[in-house]
């Protein structure tokens, strides 16, 4: 082992990295789970509404020099109505179709993110959206630190944003996937006809599950912004919402604890190995080690669907009961 | 109540809560539904018989909304219905189950009958949040409703089980116990009794005049067993090749020629 290696793995920087980057992907991964656990939806372009909600908030700063508490609410807004842009004529339409627009939505906003360089700044990022949170973050950390007598850092300020957050939102979920709105959009998932036959519109409530899931990517993108204090397109690859299917997969579908579960395991996994460069890790180059990390990925999600198909909170009858 | 008489004048009777008139449907050029008309008496228990691809399934399909019809009209409770969603039809009074069954099959068993109870404000997003407590008490009031009327179809000790895991009888059994849950005016029944054990069967047919009597709930049911058809019915409808061959009473039905016709060489000929 290597001392840039032990050095990482015993600071407690880097682990509070990595637990704001779990918690950030619990918010986005639990708007997925109600729009597939507890809806069916196959969103795979989860991904760009969390883009709009990142570049919506910062470009509302940067070019309308509006303040955060403003821009924040407005990007969430934005998220929504594209979901139900999106929706509206894709939900119609057989499950499977959602599948294939959503991606080429996502992929549309990260190109035209991308090229739209005046406002967005292109390839070379967006910058200069961050001055008033990290004024907020500075002062609520050094109030933090005279109640608590412990440093806050701009990491451990956002770390007590974020989980709360999560918490505050998986809440939301539970309330509402537990009463009856949540046990039509369960209806629906199992066989649409059945819940239409029995007076409920379907498509009314896919469209509030997708918009309430882009809200929730977009709450995500605003504290990713936060934590990265700049944007790029390349953060928004469509890998990135599989991340959120392998959480969700993980942690069991329609299984709401199960989502910062999967998020923290996912987390660890993804970004706590970017450190292994022990032998035989040693004798690749940092572009491949990043390679290997995803295969490590792909290796966890093929044994769980070999050994636990119902993920790590899902119930096993439940697989069986599927026709 | 009187319904007004459709277009060509032939139905003038006195209580019909279904009015069909003139629907056509065709797939890929054959007429499944071919100029279709007929009444559904207030409060009967009628059958819709005939042999297999006569169009019953697409006609319950028509009438409930899954198909819009390509010409004519259907009225229900004398108001237009056709070309609404499934949806806004069931809401209205006319619900359906349909032929393989629809089990909500990750639901509890009470949980597909709670889901069918109307009026429930719990349903939508806003009154989630802002009025908990009226959502809390309709709730209670319909889970009490669900387990008694699970009950009447002894499916009481799988109110906590999956649906998935009832047999096909049951399920069928729940199809018809969450259909009534609605409060409907009308249920159409597609093949209630197929892969139903005789007990069951019987079960089923009883629970069918028994709420007929108490609720004055009316069924158009599909169904292949004549002597079920003939001894459960006050009318039975007979189509053949899309189109309405016969229509009356089980004793008119067994002397029509047509109909014997239509059946000749099948093993199900009406006897």
């Amino acid at each position: 082992m290597s001392a840039p290696f032990l050095g990482a793995i015993l600071s407690i920087e880097f682990w509070q990295y990595v637990a704001v980057t779990a918690g950030i992907y619990s918010i986005f991964a639990l708007g997925l789970q109600l729009q597939f656990g507890f809806a069916g939806l196959l969103n795979f372009g989860h991904i760009g509404f969390m883009a709009i909600g990142s570049y919506t908030m910062a470009m509302l700063i940067v070019h309308a020099s509006l303040p955060m508490w403003i821009s924040a609410p407005i990007a969430i807004a934005t998220a929504m109505l594209f979901g139900l842009i999106i929706g509206i004529p894709a939900l119609r339409l057989r499950a499977d179709y959602l599948a294939i627009t959503t991606i080429a939505f996502s992929e549309i906003i990260r190109i035209f993110i991308l090229n739209s360089v005046r406002w967005t700044g292109g390839p070379q990022g967006l910058l200069g959206f961050a001055t008033e949170y990290t004024d907020f973050s500075r002062s609520a950390g050094r109030r933090l630190s005279s109640i608590t007598h412990i440093g806050f850092d701009p990491d451990r300020v956002l770390l007590v944003l974020v989980w709360p957050t999560v918490l505050l939102l998986y809440l939301v979920l539970r309330k509402l996937t537990r009463s009856p709105w949540g046990r039509v959009l369960r209806a629906i998932r199992e066989d649409e006809d059945a819940a239409d036959a029995l007076g409920k519109n379907p498509l009314a409530y896919k469209l509030q599950a997708l918009a309430i899931g882009s809200a929730f990517a977009a709450i995500a993108g605003i504290f990713f912004s936060y934590q990265l204090l700049y944007l790029t397109p390349t953060e928004f690859e469509p890998l990135f919402t599989f991340f959120a299917w392998v959480i969700v997969l993980l942690g069991g579908t329609a299984r709401l604890g199960g989502v910062p579960v999967g998020a923290v395991i996912f987390a660890v996994i993804f970004a706590g190995t970017r450190f292994l460069e022990f032998w035989p890790l040693s004798l690749l180059d940092d572009g491949d080690r990043a390679a290997v990390r995803l295969i490590v990925v792909g290796l966890i999600l093929i044994g769980l669907m070999a050994f636990r198909p119902q993920g790590i909170f899902g119930k096993k009858e439940e697989l069986l009961l599927d026709r | 109540m009187t319904v007004e008489s459709s277009a060509g004048g032939h139905r003038t009777r006195h209580d019909t809560v279904l009015e069909v008139d003139d629907v056509t449907k065709h797939f890929g050029g054959i007429g499944a539904v071919d100029r279709v008309s007929l009444g559904v008496e207030r409060g009967s228990i009628t059958a819709l018989i005939g042999p297999n691809g006569a169009g019953k399934t697409t006609l319950f399909n028509l009438v409930s909304g899954f198909i819009a019809p390509e010409s004519g009209t259907v009225l229900f409770n004398g108001r237009r219905i056709d070309g609404k969603p499934p949806h806004a039809i069931a809401r209205r009074g006319l619900v359906r189950t349909f032929q393989i069954t629809k089990a909500l099959t990750k639901l509890s068993v009470l949980e597909n009958m709670m889901l069918a109870a109307p009026d429930q404000p719990g349903e939508r997003f806003w009154s989630v949040w802002f009025r908990a407590t009226k959502v809390r008490d309709r709730e209670r009031e319909v889970r009490e409703r669900a387990l008694d009327a699970l009950r009447i179809f002894a499916l009481d000790h799988m109110a906590d089980e999956y649906a998935g895991t009832l047999s096909g009888g049951q399920r069928k059994l729940l199809e018809l116990a969450r259909a009534l849950m609605t409060r409907p005016t009308m249920v159409l029944l597609d093949e209630p009794m197929a892969g139903v054990n005789p007990t069951l069967g019987r079960s089923l047919l009883e629970h069918m005049r028994q709420i007929r009597k108490d609720q004055g709930v009316t069924f158009l049911y599909v169904e292949h067993d004549m002597d079920v058809v003939m001894t459960h019915s006050e009318r039975i409808i007979v189509m053949a090749d899309g189109r309405v061959i016969a229509e009356g009473t089980p004793d008119e039905i067994r002397r029509n020629q047509g109909v014997i016709d239509a059946y000749l060489g099948t093993a199900g000929a009406p006897t």
